[in-house]
């Protein structure tokens, strides 16, 4: 099996080989028919990489210990679901989905295209490039194939990954990280080409856009995996690894929204190529800091030797794109100007500088041991109140941006119209903002100025809802009108669901932490937390214990038992932290407990409370956000009909 | 194209970040140094400690003597060995051979972690057979 799976990889590296270097030949000698060839040998690179994906997926499904690979991430006795969920639980196999996703989208986007032929004919090779690193990797630096004398039984998985989130929460990030690619090969395409109009983004909006969900959802469920299984309160504690999958997502909401703007005024045109550009690579930056340890990180990915090869490829790709985005910036003038600093155009630029000061603030942070090593040669890290600043300082003014930036009018607005416009949202936010300082919600600055900001984005998303049903006579009608705006207002809506979610649930948590006999209780928030008792508990390979918890307060009563589960080798264990939804609040009261007392006295636990108001809404804003994301996906005949319209003649799209 | 007012907005922007930016590192400091069980000596201050939990911890964090163990480099056998004491809760994947990140100052020979900070690696390699023996 594992020379099937070697062979079709190898195929795959030509096929690839062949779409960058014959495609490229093709391209430059505008030779139709190589190019045809050329896509063909990419298309072919799917089917091929999905056979060597199958072999190393019925590997594991057989947990055939003679791979190297499957025993170093499976055991026979781990169920069947986890031991799939290992072709992304490791570095061959992670490198192998990269490739298999690449060569699928990549076939299916240049497919889809293919008529736009001076475009696909650069946009090819580009592709070929990406595909041609990752499979040399597989095939001559780190292979998924590599076999070993048949052993007994695997090494297994680590008992935290041991979740449905496994199955989950990897792959849609690489769906995501890989996504990135599509619009990266097709700018490159245009510059390469000369196309440098809409077309590429047209072409590719879809993908930019579907690339963007799936990374912000991979994230959120990372998210709500470390909240339910870690045991620490938490969701987010900007660590590297977790950096890496928000830099680019941020640098790709900023690409969506300046796009708009190059559509529908011909701006901003180097703008969106550097951010298209950034967002890849930045994607890439992310893969590598996950694979290759340079940066301590609490993901601390076995160390291995690929760190060298992905820098060199990420220092190619930087070049290129720096390379090819100078040489083209002739073409990339624009005739319009930005008019006025109010004006729709302005706040999606501000929002632009917002969203890339964010991301570039986090990669300074991420950076930072790595330059204070070269610099002054010794490694100093930021942390959470590094990040914490900049979020306050960029991610406000962008929350109260996202309620101005939708109801400006393009080009230019007279004070008067923004008066009357936003008569409402600032009334609603000045009420707000009053009423929390009341209600004693002045404890957090930040909590009070995001629920503030807030209020006012509500108000004006419900606005654009109200006017516009008047006017359609209908809500479903109205959004079906006009997928894309409303679409978009959805995630806006899902966006400030999250922003409130994680000021409730940081801003004004309370945590408590005791040491308790049997009988004790503890308080938090107006909740009274008594503990009754432990007893052990025995599950199919662990044993633990779980803590009898009472939980009163707030006119309701219901029982908690957090413990912990320690796996077969007694090594390691892990938090069972229970949690209660509070419908009402809308927030939870989350509870962890461990054994305070040894042996000697074995009744006796540490109980770790936390009470996070609102914290619920952060998951609810994920099937918000899909749901908005959708929408403005989803196929739109009366869009396609004028883009047809629009390009039909080959005409250059006006300014307008 | 000179006077554009898209230019005076970037320009006046990646002021203003650049601004913030000083201001923040003048107020708050540059981070803190990240060091490994054998460069840690000689260091005061708080600094981040990186390393290799060896031998069976004793003690108890959550009461007033702490939990006690020792760190060594996470991928190099240097001799250097840090005595570590620590109060707060302990992640659920502390234990011994396990690689952990945690904050502190190093006073008279013994590393003294600020409460709260201890965090261990999750690691996606299961290698429970060689974890004991380190």
């Amino acid at each position: 099996m594992a020379p099937l799976g070697r062979a079709a990889l190898l195929l795959t590296f030509g096929l690839v080989s062949y779409a960058l270097i014959a495609g490229s030949y093709a391209a430059w000698k505008r030779r139709r028919r190589l190019a045809l060839s050329a896509q063909n040998a990419l298309i072919a690179a799917f089917p091929t990489t999905l056979i060597a994906a199958i072999v190393l997926f019925v590997a594991l499904g057989r947990r055939d210990m003679t791979f190297n690979y499957v025993w170093a991430h499976t055991s026979h006795k781990l169920p069947l679901a986890y031991a799939l969920s290992a072709f992304w639980g490791g570095q061959e196999g992670s490198l192998l989905l990269w490739l298999l996703v690449l060569t699928g989208y990549a076939g299916v986007a240049v497919w889809l295209n293919r008529h736009q032929r001076e475009l696909v004919a650069w946009t090819v090779p580009v592709f070929g490039l990406v595909a041609v690193f990752f499979a040399f990797m597989l095939c001559f630096v780190s292979s998924p194939f590599k076999l070993q004398p048949a052993q007994a039984d695997g090494l297994g998985m680590v008992p935290s990954l041991q979740n449905p989130y496994m199955l989950a929460h990897p792959p849609l990030l690489y769906l995501g990280y890989v996504g990135l690619t599509v619009p990266f090969a097709f700018a490159m395409g245009a510059l390469l080409s000369g196309r440098t109009d809409e077309r590429w983004i047209v072409a590719t909006r879809r993908w930019t856009l579907a690339a963007w969900t799936f990374l912000g959802v991979g994230q959120l469920i990372g998210a709500h995996w470390a909240y339910v299984e870690i045991g620490w309160g938490g969701y987010y504690a900007w660590d590297p690894v977790e950096n890496a999958a928000l830099m680019p997502w941020l640098a790709a909401t900023a690409f969506l929204h300046s796009v708009m703007i190059q559509e529908k005024r011909g701006m901003l045109k180097v703008w969106n190529m550097i951010l298209v550009a950034l967002a890849f690579n930045l994607s890439l930056f992310g893969t590598f800091l996950t694979r290759s340890g340079v940066i301590n990180s609490i993901h601390s990915f076995s160390k291995s030797s690929i760190g060298g090869w992905f820098l060199g490829f990420l220092v190619l790709m930087v070049t290129l794109s720096v390379v090819l985005i100078r040489w083209r910036l002739p073409l990339l003038k624009t005739k319009t100007k930005l008019e006025s600093l109010v004006s729709r155009e302005a706040t999606f630029l501000y929002n632009n500088l917002l969203l890339v000061a964010l991301s570039l603030t986090i990669l300074w942070g991420v950076l930072y041991p790595i330059l204070s090593q070269t610099v002054r040669g010794e490694a100093r890290s930021v942390s959470k109140p590094y990040y914490d600043f900049f979020l306050h300082t960029f991610g406000l003014p962008l929350l109260l941006l996202m309620g101005i930036g939708p109801l400006v009018a393009w080009r230019k607005a007279s004070l008067r119209s923004l008066g009357k416009t936003f008569l409402i949202p600032f009334v609603a936010a000045l009420v707000t903002g009053i009423a929390l300082l009341a209600l004693g919600f002045g404890s957090s600055w930040p909590g009070l100025l995001a629920y503030t900001f807030s209020a006012f984005v509500a108000a004006s998303i419900v606005l654009e809802f109200v006017r516009g049903r008047a006017a359609a006579g209908g809500i479903f009608r109205l959004i079906g009108r006009n997928r894309r705006r409303y679409g978009g207002y959805i995630v806006h809506a899902a966006i400030l669901l999250l922003a409130i979610g994680v000021a409730g649930s940081s801003a004004y948590q309370t945590i408590r932490q005791q040491n308790l006999q049997p009988g004790q209780h503890i308080k938090a928030a107006g909740y009274t937390l008594t503990y009754l008792g432990a007893t052990g508990v025995k599950g199919s390979d662990y044993t633990g214990f779980r803590a009898h918890v009472v939980v009163t307060g707030h006119g309701e009563r219901f029982n908690l038992d957090p413990g912990e589960n320690n796996y077969g080798d007694g090594a390691s264990g892990t938090n069972a932290a229970s949690i209660y939804h509070d419908p009402r609040s809308l927030g939870d009261v989350f509870t962890s407990a461990t054994l305070a007392g040894g042996k000697k006295d074995p009744s006796r636990i540490n109980l770790t409370v936390y009470v996070k108001p609102l914290i619920n809404l952060i998951w609810a804003a994920g099937f918000l956000f899909v749901a908005g994301a959708l929408i403005a996906m989803w196929p739109d005949a009366v869009e396609q009909r004028r883009l047809a319209a629009r390009y039909a003649a080959g005409a250059a799209p006006a300014g307008i | 194209v000179g006077s554009s007012p898209a230019r005076l907005v970037i320009a006046l922007s990646v002021a203003a970040v650049l601004a913030i930016f000083v201001v923040y590192t003048a107020l708050a400091g540059n981070g803190v140094a990240d060091l490994t069980p054998s460069s840690v000596s000689g260091h005061t201050g708080e600094v981040m400690l990186v390393g290799k939990v060896v031998g069976k911890p004793q003690g108890n964090a959550n009461e007033r003597v702490g939990l006690h163990f020792r760190l060594r480099d996470i991928d190099r056998a240097t001799p250097a060995r840090v005595p570590v004491v620590y109060h707060g809760s302990v992640p659920d994947l502390f234990k011994t051979g396990g690689d952990i990140i945690i904050e502190g100052t190093l006073t008279s020979g013994v590393f003294v972690a600020k409460p709260g900070s201890l965090v261990t690696k999750c690691p996606d390699h299961y290698a429970p057979k060689k974890s004991s023996q380190t």
